[in-house]
This record gives C-alpha cells, sequence and structure tokens, in this order.
C-alpha cells in the first residue's frame, strides 16, 4: 500500500516538473553570456526575458551565463537577447543603450566590454579626442574616468557643474545631487598647483565655497534648497571662468525672477531655477569665449 | 580633322544619351505571406515585398511593363515625379485601371533626381505589399552634385506597414467606430484607467466635448517593416568601418503610420527631403509623414559594430530596426509609451464645444509647436498622476513669478516647442532649406486656394471644407499661373496633405530659399502656405495620403482649364462617377445578443452622409414580444451630431390581460400590435448621449436617451437607454474578441438575460 502511494507522489511530482516546462512548445535551449552583477541583475535580466509560453531565462551571477529556453516556432536568441539589453544589460549580440545602462542601479553597473560606445553622453567630446590620440580602441575602455579627469582637471569641474544645471532645469534632484558629488571629487583632484600664480589666488579664495556649495547640494533632495545653493555655486564658478579655456563658447545667464545666474554651454535660455514651468525665462548676461 | 572627330564623339555620346532607355518588367502577383505566424493575402511585385527598387539616372527615359496577374484591376503611381498626366497611375482619373490578365506600359523620361517611391493608387492595395523605392540618381556632370553626399554608399529604405486584417474590413471597421485597435494598443481610456491615474475629470470632460479615446494613429498593427522585414541586418554594404558616412534614402509607404527615426550612432544628418536636396541640417530625430521621403547621412562612429537605426510608429506600439556596420549590435533608447491622458486633456483644451478646434492665439505652422509633446516622456518628463495642465495653459503663474512681465501667448506657444524643451532636436519644416532659390516667374498670374481641413473621427469622415471627393467639382487652374494654396487644420488629426505631379515651395520662413515638397504634413491646428508654378496639363490629385482618409473622400482634383483629352480615359464620365465611387461606398456593420431572454441585434449601412439602420428585439414567446426599429437619416453638419429620420416601427407582443399602457404624455397604446411610420432626429449630446425624438402616423411621440459603449474598463462597456414609453435598459458587454462579446442586461419588456453578442 504505501509502495502505491510513493509511486503516486513520485508521479505526481514527475508530472508537475514537466507540466512547469511543458508550457514551451518546440523547445529550444541555448547558454549565453550576459553581462551582469548581482542579485538584482539576475532578476531583471531574468524578467526582461521570460515570456509567458515563449520563452525563460534562468542566470548565473557567477558564471554570467543564461540559459535561455524557448519556442523556436515563436521566437529566437535574438529577440530575448535584444530585450535583456533594452533593460541595461550587453550579451555577446547586443550592447545596451546607454541610458538604459545608466539608469541601472549602482550595483548592477557592471563593467562594460565594448566600452567604445557606452560613455555617457556628456563626455563625447572627450571621447573623441582619446580615440584620436589613442591608436588601439580596445585599452582605452579600460581607462577609468579619474585617470581622464586628471588629464584636465578644469575640464572636469565645468563638466560636473553643467551636468548638476542640466539635472535642475529637468527638475531632477536624485541627479543634481549625484552631478554635484562628482563635483566635489573634482573638486577635490584640483591641482591647483598647476595654475598660474593670479590664478591660484582666485581659485583659493572660491574653492572652499565651491566645496560647501556642491557638498551641500549632493546632501539633499530636496529641489528648493538645491536651486537656492546653485545660487552660489553658480557666482562662484563664474570667478573661475576667466582661466577656464572651453573648447566652446560658455553664456553667464540671468534670472530677474530669482535675481540669480548661472553658467551655460547653451545660448538658448533653459533655467535651472524653475525647470520646466518657467524654461526659458532669463537672459544672456555676458558671452565668454576663451576658445584657443 | 581632329575637330570633326571630337564632335562626332560628342553628337555619339549625346544621341547614347537620349537613347538610354531603362526597362523594368513588374509582374503583380497574388502571394500568401506570414508575418505573424498566422498565412494571410499579400500582393508581391517580382516575388517580393515591398516591390522591388527602380532605379534610374536623370535623363534616362523609362519603360515599366507592368503585368498584372492578379484577379482583379491595378494601378502603379509615381510618387513625386513630374511626368505626362496619363502615366501618373490613377484609377480613373489619369487612366483606366490595368484589367486582370493584361499588361500596361508606363513611359516617361526622366527630367529630375531624387529619392522617391511607387505605389499602387488601386482601392487599398497598398496596405498589402504594392510599395517600393524608386531612386533617381543625379548625372556625375550635375551642377549641382554634393561631394561628401552625393557619393556615399546607399541604402534605399523603404517603410511599411502589416496588419492581418483585411485591409477592406480594416476600412470597415474605422468607419463604425470599432474600438478593437484600441483594445489592441491598449488605449482605451477606460473609466477604470482614468480614476486609476487620477483623470477621472478629464475623461469626463473629453467625453462631455463628445469625443472618443484620444489616438495618434487610427489602426493598430502586427508589424512594422523596413525593406518587408523588422529586424534588418544590412548587407548592401560590406566592409564598413569607423568614421564611415552613410546615405539612407528613406521613403514611408505606409497606409496609415508615421514614423519616428532615430539612431544609435548619433546625430542624422539631413540633406533631402521628397526628393529635394536641402541644405544638411544635424538633427536626433525626424518625425516622417505618410508618403513623405528623407535622404539621410549618418556616421558608423566605432569598427566591429553595428549601429541599430530605429523606426517607431508614432503610437509607439512597436519597432523596427536595421543595423549598420558589421559586429556586436549597438541598440538605441526604444521610445517611451505615450501619456493618453496628458494628451486628451491637451485636446479638452483645444476643442470647443461645436467641434472647432481653438487656437488660443496661437500661429501654429510648420511643425515647430507639437502639442503632442505634452505626451511625449523624453520631453515633458515621465507621467505625473493628476497633473492639471488646463492650468499651466491658462498661463497660471508659478509663484513668486510677476506675470506682467511675461507675454502669455508666447509661453504658450513655448510649452510646445520641443526642441525648446529639451536637448532632443527634432527636425521641423521651418529648418529645411533649398541649397538654391526656388522663386517663381513673379509675373505669373496668381491663384489663391484656401482649404480648411475637416473630419469627423467618430464617423470616420475625413474632408477639405467639409465636401468629400465625390460632392466637390474639379478645380479649374489655368497653365502659367502660380498657385497658392493655404491649408488650415481644423480636425483633430494630422493629415499628410500630397499634390500629384509637381513641387511645391513651402513657404517657411527660409524666403527665396523655401525647400520643395510634394507632401505637407500638417498638424492640427497648423495653417501651412505652399505655392506651385502651374506647368504641367492634366488632371492632378491633390489628396491627403493616409489610405484610409483618401478612400473617405478627403481630396480635390486640380483640373487644368481646356487640355487635351486623356487617350487613357476613353469615357470621361464614366471614369469620373467610379472615381467618385470611392467615398460613396456604404460599410455595413451588425450585431446580435443572443441572450436567454431573447434577441436583441442591429444592422447598419452607412456612408459619409446617409445611414440605413434597423434594429430588433426578439423575444422568445408572445409575452416578450418581437419589434423592429427602421431608421432612414442624413447626417448633417461637419460633426454630423444631427441626423434627422424616417423610420417604420413594427411590434407584436401578446400581454396578458389586453394591458394598455400609457406613456409619460399620457398617450396610450396597448403595443400588441403595432405597425407605424415615423419622422424624428437623433441628436448626440455631450457624454456621447444619443437623444431620439420621434413622432409616429398614430400620433404617438417618444422622446429617447441612449449611452452605448461607455468604457468601463479596457473590455468592458456598459450601455444605458430610458425612453418616455416608460422602457429601459441597462446592459453590460465584456469584449472577448474582435467579434465576439459576452453579455448580460436587464430590459423592461423582456427582463434580465445574458448572452453571447456576436458583432460584424
Amino acid at each position: 500500500m504505501k509502495s502505491i502511494f510513493n509511486i503516486l507522489i513520485v508521479l505526481l511530482v514527475v508530472l508537475s516538473a514537466t507540466s512547469g516546462y511543458a508550457q514551451i512548445k518546440n523547445q529550444k535551449t541555448e547558454t549565453v553570456k550576459v553581462l551582469g552583477n548581482c542579485d538584482m541583475c539576475k532578476t531583471s535580466i531574468e524578467n526582461a526575458g521570460n515570456l509567458k509560453n515563449v520563452s525563460s531565462v534562468i542566470w548565473n551571477k557567477d558564471s554570467k551565463m543564461a540559459e535561455i529556453t524557448f519556442d523556436s516556432k515563436k521566437t529566437n536568441r535574438s529577440e530575448i537577447l535584444k530585450r535583456i539589453a533594452l533593460a541595461g544589460y550587453d550579451s555577446d549580440e547586443y550592447l545596451a543603450p546607454d541610458n538604459a545602462y545608466a539608469q541601472l542601479a549602482e550595483c548592477c553597473k557592471y563593467e562594460r566590454q565594448d566600452k567604445e560606445p557606452a560613455m555617457a553622453v556628456d563626455h563625447t567630446k572627450m571621447e573623441m579626442e582619446m580615440e584620436m590620440t589613442m591608436p588601439s580602441t580596445e585599452n582605452h575602455t579600460d581607462m577609468t574616468m579619474s585617470e581622464i579627469k586628471e588629464i584636465s582637471n578644469l575640464d572636469a569641474l565645468f563638466n560636473s557643474y553643467f551636468a548638476v544645471k542640466d539635472a535642475l532645469v529637468n527638475t531632477n534632484p536624485t541627479t543634481a545631487a549625484a552631478k554635484s558629488s562628482e563635483l566635489l571629487t573634482a573638486l577635490k583632484a584640483l591641482k591647483i598647483g598647476s595654475l598660474k600664480a593670479e590664478e591660484q589666488t582666485t581659485a583659493t579664495k572660491v574653492i572652499p565655497s565651491l566645496l560647501e556649495a556642491s557638498k551641500n547640494i549632493s546632501e539633499t533632495k530636496d529641489i528648493g534648497k538645491q536651486r537656492e545653493i546653485f545660487k552660489v555655486l553658480s557666482k562662484s564658478m563664474h570667478e573661475l571662468i576667466s582661466f577656464y579655456n572651453a573648447n566652446e563658447t560658455l553664456y553667464y545667464q540671468y534670472c530677474p525672477m530669482q535675481d540669480a545666474n548661472w553658467l551655460s554651454k547653451d545660448k538658448t535660455v533653459k533655467n535651472p531655477y524653475y525647470g520646466s514651468q518657467m524654461l526659458s525665462c532669463g537672459s544672456t548676461v555676458e558671452t565668454i569665449d576663451n576658445k584657443k | 580633322m581632329k575637330k570633326i572627330i571630337t564632335v562626332l564623339l560628342l553628337l555619339g555620346s549625346l544621341s547614347l544619351q537620349a537613347q538610354n532607355i531603362v526597362r523594368y518588367d513588374l509582374y503583380v502577383r497574388d502571394t500568401i505571406v506570414n508575418f505573424t505566424g498566422k498565412e494571410k493575402r499579400a500582393i508581391a511585385v517580382n516575388g517580393q515585398i515591398p516591390m522591388p527598387t527602380l532605379t534610374f539616372t536623370e535623363g534616362d527615359i523609362a519603360e515599366i511593363y507592368v503585368h498584372n496577374e492578379l484577379e482583379e484591376e491595378t494601378s502603379l503611381h509615381w510618387h513625386g515625379l513630374f511626368l505626362p498626366n496619363k502615366e501618373d497611375g490613377v484609377p480613373y482619373l489619369t487612366q483606366m485601371p490595368i484589367k486582370p490578365h493584361t499588361v500596361h506600359k508606363y513611359t516617361f523620361p526622366i527630367i529630375q533626381h531624387g529619392t522617391h517611391w511607387y505605389h499602387s493608387h488601386f482601392g487599398l492595395q497598398e496596405q498589402i505589399g504594392m510599395y517600393g523605392s524608386m531612386i533617381l540618381n543625379k548625372r556625375a556632370d550635375d551642377k549641382t552634385f554634393r561631394k561628401g553626399i552625393d557619393d556615399l554608399p546607399t541604402i534605399p529604405i523603404v517603410l511599411s506597414e502589416w496588419t492581418d486584417l483585411k485591409p477592406e474590413n480594416l476600412h470597415r471597421m474605422l468607419h463604425n467606430a470599432s474600438d478593437w485597435f484600441a483594445i489592441k494598443k491598449g488605449t482605451t481610456q477606460s473609466y477604470a484607467e482614468a480614476i486609476q491615474t487620477g483623470h477621472l475629470k478629464t475623461k469626463l470632460h473629453n467625453e462631455w466635448k463628445r469625443m472618443l479615446a484620444m489616438d495618434v494613429s487610427d489602426v493598430y498593427y502586427d508589424k512594422f517593416l523596413i525593406n518587408g522585414k523588422s529586424e534588418n541586418e544590412d548587407t548592401s554594404l560590406k566592409g564598413l568601418k569607423a568614421g564611415d558616412k552613410v546615405r539612407l534614402r528613406i521613403s514611408n509607404g505606409g497606409a496609415s503610420s508615421y514614423f519616428w527615426l532615430t539612431y544609435a550612432g548619433g546625430k542624422i544628418t539631413v540633406v533631402a527631403n521628397d526628393g529635394n536636396d536641402v541644405e544638411p541640417v544635424d538633427v536626433d530625430r525626424i518625425l516622417i509623414a505618410v508618403s513623405e521621403t528623407y535622404d539621410a547621412v549618418v556616421t558608423i562612429p566605432a569598427d566591429n559594430t553595428a549601429f541599430e537605426f530605429l523606426v517607431t510608429p508614432e503610437d509607439r506600439t512597436k519597432s523596427a530596426s536595421i543595423y549598420l556596420g558589421e559586429g556586436i549590435k549597438q541598440l538605441t533608447s526604444p521610445l517611451p509609451k505615450l501619456k493618453y491622458f496628458e494628451g486628451m486633456e491637451m485636446m479638452n483644451g483645444m476643442m470647443k464645444m461645436n467641434g472647432d478646434l481653438d487656437q488660443m492665439g496661437m500661429n501654429m505652422s510648420m511643425q515647430q509647436m507639437d502639442m503632442n509633446v505634452v505626451m511625449y516622456p523624453e520631453i515633458t518628463g515621465a507621467a505625473e498622476n493628476g497633473k492639471d495642465m488646463i492650468m499651466e495653459m491658462g498661463g497660471e503663474a508659478p509663484s513668486g513669478h510677476n506675470m506682467d512681465q511675461m507675454d502669455g501667448m508666447q509661453m504658450n506657444e513655448e510649452m510646445y516647442n520641443s526642441n525648446e524643451l529639451s536637448d532632443i532636436t527634432t527636425l521641423n519644416y521651418a529648418m529645411l532649406k533649398s541649397p538654391f532659390v526656388t522663386t517663381l516667374p513673379e509675373e505669373a498670374p496668381l491663384k489663391e486656394l484656401h482649404f480648411t481641413l475637416t473630419g469627423n473621427m467618430n464617423r470616420y469622415v475625413w474632408s477639405l471644407d467639409n465636401k468629400v471627393i465625390s460632392e466637390s467639382d474639379k478645380i479649374l487652374i489655368k497653365k502659367g499661373e502660380k498657385v497658392k494654396v493655404t491649408l488650415y487644420n481644423n480636425s483633430m488629426m494630422r493629415h499628410p496633405m500630397h499634390l500629384h505631379g509637381h513641387d511645391f515651395r513651402l513657404l517657411n520662413g527660409q524666403g527665396d530659399y523655401a525647400p520643395l515638397k510634394n507632401v505637407v504634413d500638417i498638424m492640427p491646428m497648423e495653417t501651412d502656405v505652399f505655392e506651385f508654378e502651374a506647368n504641367s496639363e492634366g488632371d492632378w490629385f491633390f489628396h491627403c495620403h493616409i489610405l484610409y482618409h483618401m478612400m473617405s473622400g478627403m481630396g480635390r482634383v486640380f483640373s487644368y482649364e481646356n487640355q487635351e483629352p486623356n487617350p487613357l480615359i476613353p469615357n470621361p464620365q464614366l471614369a469620373l462617377k467610379k472615381l467618385k465611387g470611392d467615398d460613396r461606398e456604404f460599410h455595413l456593420m451588425a450585431e446580435n445578443d443572443f441572450a436567454t431572454n431573447g434577441n436583441d441585434g442591429e444592422l447598419m449601412a452607412q456612408s459619409t452622409r446617409w445611414s440605413f439602420g434597423t434594429e430588433w428585439r426578439l423575444g422568445y414567446n408572445d409575452m416578450h414580444g418581437y419589434e423592429t426599429e427602421t431608421h432612414i437619416g442624413r447626417y448633417i453638419g461637419k460633426m454630423q451630431w444631427l441626423m434627422p429620420f424616417v423610420g417604420f416601427d413594427w411590434r407584436y407582443r401578446k400581454l396578458a390581460h389586453n394591458e394598455v399602457e400609457e406613456n409619460l404624455f399620457g398617450q396610450k397604446n396597448t403595443k400588441d400590435k403595432r405597425s407605424v411610420l415615423s419622422v424624428g432626429v437623433n441628436y448626440t449630446l455631450p457624454l456621447l448621449v444619443m437623444a431620439q425624438a420621434e413622432i409616429f402616423t398614430d400620433g404617438n411621440v417618444r422622446l429617447q436617451f441612449e449611452r452605448n459603449d461607455m468604457p468601463l474598463t479596457a473590455r468592458l462597456r456598459m450601455n444605458l437607454m430610458w425612453n418616455t414609453d416608460k422602457e429601459y435598459m441597462g446592459g453590460l458587454r465584456y469584449i472577448v474578441t474582435r467579434n465576439l462579446g459576452i453579455t448580460s442586461h436587464y430590459d423592461s419588456d423582456m427582463g434580465f438575460g445574458v448572452g453571447l453578442n456576436v458583432n460584424y
């Protein structure tokens, strides 16, 4: 009697196990490399790849290999990998869109293999210069951002400042805080000794206030406070402008409502103090053309 | 002696050029395709969809033999080409259609260059495969030859869409305001969705203004295609390396889809539009209107990588991709889903109670201000629940701002200026500039024409000045005139208006360098002006290129005065009648509810203005009774809210004790056996309530209020009805498939029932 019971249980287990898979017909299984880091990545990768009765993905975070099982009459490997790439994860067939990668949680930001197109948009200029000086494109992919910053620390400083400004224009306090902490890093990395004597005087004068302002912006998620601090930040940045050789024309712009200024690479007014509420309010008060 | 040889050589080369005849044979055949897992009928030319790319060089003579091996007629139109009128390929206007199993020869000299395309102009054949690229190359010695552009490697691209539905059925469904496409797209905009996202007020306001759910396109498509494929690995160009440039010659051969064009490898440089060169302009994205062409130059930024060129229909339901370069595929971000309720709020703000659009003092033209930006998350941010746009549209100032300093009107305009609102540069018409002066002879007599684009989504009637093709005369123009056309779009959809046989100057603020085009996409509330030289005799079609709008009658014919008769139209009267037949077509609709308490149903045939409809309620016994009501009516006005009708009612019922019923007006009626004539009127009230007043030959009067198809959830609909005969009805219908629903309803005559609804 007991053996019959056991047999029944075994049968049940076998049946239920097969029914779990039986949903995907014309099954085909392949193993592919998908880049990622952690358990969070595992969930995102599998969710992106799974499609009820059509495909299922199991990703191993240690080997970075994904086992994809799919109905070969309804879909194919490429379709599944494309969905995974659109969620931010590179594979051997697709590279994720840059902003899909950028939106990944911090722990999921795996090291991208083919780094060439993966750099953030803001740095495209820098990137192109790099390409020209570096004969091997393979190599520069491994270079970290801090190394680039050492090459021209004022560039890094201003770029972070513009990133903060753009975040405020877009009314995005999270990005503003993140970019502000990048600004803080850039400030700390600034080698005052490399500047000329009179520039050093100006720099030592404004750097404390810059440090404080960027620190404060990075520590709050309140857009109102960030914008208030940004006034001081912009004013101090403006003092540095005289000895910063940007590759392009910069504009010092003014918002009469807030009686405050800001710096921009863009001639068109995009007001960081109001964002979309009052985007084009304000005017250019100074055009800075230090191109060499 | 030497001189003579040179002269001879010159003559030789001249005559060679003059005789350069390029011949194509096109075999048009029925075929079966499988885009979605289901086998469906399509039309292939030389065995392929899209039709083969036809390539010519300016100065060639084209000879195209069309072998019609279909069981139906056809005809081919050469979109954007200057040619003799009888070669233009519009059935019943420039030629009689090509009969089945016959061969028709089109021949014309190629007197221009640029990216063009060709398609069937017969019926709805364009939807099922009859579109293809037509590339007219510049001669190498052309003065306008642009180094670095005209010598680039080129890929012809024709965009299109696929539906598993038969296009005739699709057209019928559009005319019956079927919301099946919205269900498939997930854009029903039901009350439940409105409540969830905090937009119930918006939804009710929308229905108050008598609008159905809003959308940017009419049809749900199963697939979107680049050269016939959704995923396209370009194999025509080998060995592309970093820094190489590629010229894409893009034609939108879609029957009703606009497409966003974006590129994973950076900016897109627009170098030509509608086959005419423009000064290069760098943009992040282009919205290509139905039937437009753009030449776009893109750069391959890296080795060993293929960059995605992404084509997304305006409704963003799906997409198609082509990968440029070799190696691992770098994707670009898909366009985020539209914020429909934001769009609905925007429409509520624009629409006046009488169905006209309110421009609010904005001068909109040339696609510079795009009201749709309120729906684009990439421009205006992700959806926020319950955000009240109306406040902002009213120009309400954020705190701390002094409104006196602001120009209220300007603010409104800036709210819709996509390029100001974001870092994304979207191409608009104002950015197009011809590389050379395009002015027309000043001494030419001026003829000015004005058209208002009109339409009615609820009944799918599309027209110019509220007249469809069959209701209007040909517009006479004289050879040598300068024709200036002003268009104003007072409808809720955008329309790509296309002129046959001519390029026009689009007056877009570029002065003498106005770009030459043959399609102008005009958004709701926009006013656009173009002018052209009447220099080519014949009857030329001017129409909306959305296939289903054209077939509904949205167009006109420009006809040259005193022109030679067209030898291909032996019987002009018959041809004209046939031409007008398209928009005179009646569209059939039928449904029946097989319920436990009886059968409930209706059958309707409607055209642009007329409606023939009959409704029935058939019980299963004499007590419940049997009744039918037939109405023949004519829709009045642009919005067609009013419909006077004559009717016939028949009813039989056996009540237990010869009961007599009394209506609200004290009129008595046994209703047991009745057969009466009536006259009455339907009027659509705000909130889409249909009011009906009817007087019968027996003197009885009836007032009825009915609201059908209230979208409770994405698939659940509610019907409510009450009339002065003290009859009422309430019902629910759950839409299971396109033709099937499950219903339950309560009816004052027949009681409670559940049933199965079958509709066509």
